[in-house]
Order: C-alpha cells, then structure tokens, then sequence
C-alpha cells in the first residue's frame, strides 16, 4: 500500500485512539497530559491531510477509497477521500488545534470530557467527509451534533443550558427534516449511496415519486440550513455560541456548522448537479444570509455575538460561490472556507483573551487596548481585514474567487450584490476594533497585560496561516491550475 | 387507494403532528415526544422503502440506526432538560430568556 492509501485510515484511527487512552489516563495526571493530546491529534490530522492534498494532486487520481483498517488490501471501499474532502480535513485539524491550545486556559475542571467530547466530534466531521452515502453522512452529523450539545451545556451554568437547549430543539426539527427527505429519496431511488442519487431521479414530470423527489430536495436544504446556521434559521447560533466555553464556540464557529451544513449543502449540488432550482435557492439563501447577519452584527455589544453573526453573514459567501455550480465556484467556496474558519476562529481566540484578562466582553465597556494588548489587537486587525477582503490577506483571494466564479456563471446581479454587502462586514468590524482596540482608553484597564499561554499562541498562529496563505496565494492558484483543477 | 399511499398518508399526518408539537409547546418533554412521534414514522417510511425496491435488509439497518440514534438524542435532550428543571424548578422554555440579542 503507498502512503497515499494509508493517511486516510488515520482520521478515523487517531480520535478513536485518543478517545480510548485518554479514558485510561490515570485521573491524577489527566490534568497536565489530556489537552496536549487532543492538540496533538488535531495538528497531527493538519499535516496528514496537508500532505495527503499534495499526494492526491500529485498521483492524478480523483479519489482513494478504503475501508476500515482490518479491511486493508480487500477491494472494499465504503469510505473515500477526493480533494474537496482533504482539504476540508486539514481545516478540520487546524480549527481543533486552535481550539486545543485556547481550551489550555479557559478549560480548568473538565479537561478529561472536553477532549473525549472534542474526539468525538472530531471523529463525527472527519467521518462525514469521508462517507459515500447520504444515510451514513446523517450518522455522522448527528455524532458531531451530539458532541457539540454536551460541548455547549458541559459547565451546566443557567446560559450554558439555554444555550444548549436551543441548539438541540433546533436540531431535532433539522433531525425530522434530513430524515424525512432521506426516507423519500430511498423510496424513490431504493438506495442512498451517492452512486445511485443523479439528477435523472427528478426527470419524469406529473409522476407522483418524482414529486417526493421534489419534497426531498426541498426537507434536505432546510435541514442542513438549520444545521449551518443560514439566515433565516440562524437563531440558535449567536446563542449557542455566546453560552459555550470560547473553546468550544472555535470549534462551532469555525468548522462544525461548516461542515455539518455547508459541506451537507455542496453534496448536494454535486450529486444533483444540473438541477437549476437547487442553484437558485442556494443563491437567494446566500444572499438573504448576508445581508441579515451583517445587519444584526451591527447592533450586538456582546463580543462574542458580533462573531457569531459575522460567521452567519460569512456563511452566505461560501453558499454564493457553491451557487455558482463551476469548479472554480466550489474552490472558491472551499477557499473562502478556509480562510474565514482561520479569521474566525483568531477572532474567538481574541474573544477569549479579553474575557480571560478584562472578565467582561462587553464592547461598551472597552476602549484603546491596543496599547495594553498588542498582540490580540494585531491579530484581531489582520482577521478583520481578511474577512472584510482587504488584500494581501487569504481573505481577499477567497472572496474575489468567489465575486469571479458569480460573474463568470453569468450570475452578475449576485456578484455585484456581494460586492456592495462587504461594505457592511467593513462597518460591524470597524465599529468593533475602535470600540475595543482603538478609540479612548479606559481608566478601569490601565492595570490590564497581554494574554499569554496557549491562547496566544493559538493568536499568533491563526495569524501567520491568514497572512502567509494570502501572500502564497497566487502560487498556490498557478499549482491548481498546473493540475487542471481550474 | 393503494398500501403505498395509505402508508404515505399515515406517515406525513404523523410528521405533521410530530413537528406541530415540537414548534407549538412550552413543555420540553413535550419537545421529545414530538421529536419520537415525527421519528417513528420516518422509520415506517424506511421500511416502506425497503419494501417498494425489495430491499428490506438496507432498510432494516436504517431503521436500527435510526433507533439508536433517536434514543441517544432523546437522552441528551432529556439531560438537558433535567438540569433546566434543576435550575428553574421547572421545564417551561419561556424560561429560557437570559440570551438575547
């Protein structure tokens, strides 16, 4: 077996590994060793997936299928790993690894759950990616969804369960939904491999399966809607991510709606390619969410709200360019993705810091830390200007890819629409950095020093990936297109 | 009317009524038991389906899964909701009021 054969077995091997020893840790030294495994993990399954995208690109091959490790060399293949899906593992393990070093300061008593928790939800997004049937991508949504309830309400504090609370009721009608279209498309199609699901299922009008076709179509979307956070089923999110521990609202934020809805969304496109209504809704969805996370993201005080809502206004860029439906459309989203689950989780690790040193996060309250706290304040800069697409930052690649893939699908309007739109993520994010960083200093804070430990280096890293991949990017796009991928 | 839309029928009121409770009620364990009412009639659908393409053994192991995992929401959704009756003393969601924004 070559290299390229094996890495794939490791995202489903190491969190299970991980899960089982950090169980069998005795619990007087479970304090000091269990984050650093799951930050090894985390960063273990980055480089492994990082190496796995060159391999993949360098062999020529599409795909590389594998079963579980006792099935090595059987010509068995219930998983397979294509581009799109290493790519999105890499960001998988760079999220974790912020979140990993963040947790070292701001979890103190359940250190041993959170990694099991993180485990599991690791091992729920890396198995989504890497399934070939609609049922099982399910599975593994809800072993991700469940992680992340517990994640949420795992200090049980009054906030920590609302939280929770409404994420799961919201979750549960997502449940009905996926479930519901799931079960119309089997009865149509009489399997859910992504095989046997083509567009020809939906030809055939005025008979009645093609309709349940048609319901099922239209139950997915709004399921994997609420799962993503679009606007308008955003409302558990800002919620959900205002309760958790910082740590946990990383690994939320900045991979598992990605993952769980959006990468739910794009398998969607890519099975029922070719079906003009799926694009169209996916455009308006886009655009609907952009507009109101942005909005709702001006009149927040909360810190941390102000993230959430710009990562509901974010999601709408990466459903844009999947709108699109050309190869450079799904790279632009993905590329988009990427960079924005690299500002997003900066910003939550700027959150953090300023809740550890001030105790409040509160925007009000704040004013001229940029002299008190540089670091956090340099990097909370640079992950602005990266979402508000100001170049060199990864940011303004992915978002001009993205306003490129609109206009050349034909769908100007849309483009130039989200052209205008990034005005405003210019507007919350200014109004933010002169409330917080800039702007008259607060006496309350003359005391304050710069956060250290794990969290700043979670900053310092999160910061160098968004600077250097926007001054690569170009390079990387002449590689993609050396390899025919554009 | 033929089995296949009478079984079709059943299930969409079943749903209907499922999702009707989960929006409209103000009990959490009512929640749940919407959630259960909606996924029980998923699972008749599966079997339907299994039955229709003459592929009961897939549908079957869908259905098994679905159990388990339904069971397992369930239990997390209860949980959750035991520790709110703990705090508030008890399980109405117009509780829930402190996240605003």
């Amino acid at each position: 077996m070559t290299v390229l054969q094996w890495i794939p077995h490791l995202f489903l091997a190491l969190p299970m590994l991980a899960l089982i020893v950090n169980n069998v840790i005795p619990r007087a030294r479970i304090r000091t060793t269990t984050i650093a495994m799951s930050a090894t993990v985390a960063g273990a399954q980055m480089l492994l997936a990082l190496a796995g995208v060159f391999l993949l690109v360098e062999s020529g091959e599409s795909a590389v299928r594998f079963g579980m490790i006792w099935d090595a060399g059987k010509n068995v293949g219930y998983f397979q790993t294509d581009l799109v899906s290493m790519f999105l593992l890499m960001c998988v393990g760079m999220v974790a690894l912020a979140s990993a070093l963040t947790a070292l300061t701001t979890i103190d008593d359940h250190r041993g759950s959170y990694t099991n928790l993180l485990m599991v939800m690791m091992l729920g997004l890396n198995g989504m990616l890497l399934v070939r049937d609609l049922f099982s991508l399910y599975v593994f949504l809800e072993v991700t969804g469940l992680a992340s309830f517990v994640m949420i309400g795992m200090y049980k504090s009054t906030r920590d369960l609302e939280g929770a609370f409404k994420y799961l009721a919201l979750s549960a009608l997502a449940t009905i939904f996926i479930l519901t279209g799931l079960s119309f498309l089997f009865i149509k199609a009489g399997s859910l491999a992504f095989d046997a699901l083509t567009p020809a299922l939906f030809s055939g009008a005025g008979d009645g399966s093609t309709l349940l076709c048609w319901a099922a179509l239209v139950l997915l979307i709004s399921g994997y809607s609420i799962k993503s956070g679009v606007a308008p089923f955003h409302s558990w999110l800002p919620d959900a991510y205002e309760s958790a521990d910082t740590a946990v609202s990383i690994m939320l934020s900045g991979i598992v709606t990605k993952i769980a809805g959006v990468y739910s969304l794009l398998t969607l496109t890519r099975l029922f390619d070719g079906i003009a209504p799926l694009k169209t809704v996916l455009a308006l969805l886009g655009m609907f969410t952009i507009l109101v996370g942005a909005l709702l993201a001006l009149a927040q005080k909360n810190f941390k709200r102000i993230a959430a809502y710009s990562s509901v206004s974010q999601m709408g860029y990466i459903l844009l360019g999947f709108a699109a439906g050309t190869n450079l459309g799904i790279l632009a989203g993905l590329l988009y993705l990427f960079s924005h689950s690299a500002a997003k989780s900066a910003f939550f690790t700027n959150a953090a810091a300023l809740e550890k040193q001030l105790g409040t996060l509160n925007i009000d309250e704040m004013g001229g830390l940029q002299k008190r706290m540089p670091i956090t304040s340099g990097s909370s800069v640079v992950a602005l200007l990266s979402t508000a697409g100001v170049p060199p930052f990864a940011g303004f690649w992915s978002k001009l890819m993205v306003l490129l893939a609109l206009w050349s699908a034909g769908l100007k309007g849309y483009a130039a629409f989200a052209l205008i739109a990034s005005i405003l993520t210019g507007a919350y994010f200014l109004r933010l950095q002169k409330k917080v960083f800039f702007g008259k200093p607060n006496p309350r804070w003359d005391a304050v020093v710069e956060i250290t430990g794990g969290i700043r280096v979670s900053e310092i890293l999160l910061t160098i990936v968004t600077v250097a991949v926007g001054l690569v990017f170009p390079l990387l796009l002449l590689y993609l297109q050396r390899a025919g991928l554009i | 009317m033929n089995v296949t839309t009478v079984m079709l029928v059943s299930g969409l009121i079943l749903i209907l009524a499922g999702c009707i409770e989960l929006i409209r009620t103000h009990h959490m364990l009512k929640i749940i038991i919407g959630l259960e009412l909606a996924i029980k009639a998923i699972s008749m659908f599966l079997t339907l389906g299994g039955w229709l393409n003459g592929n009961i053994a897939l549908a079957e192991a869908f259905v098994v899964t679905v159990i388990v995992l339904e069971v397992v929401v369930a239990t997390v959704l209860s949980g959750i909701a035991i520790s709110i009756y703990h705090k508030h003393g008890n399980m109405d969601i117009r509780n829930l009021r402190n996240l605003k924004g």
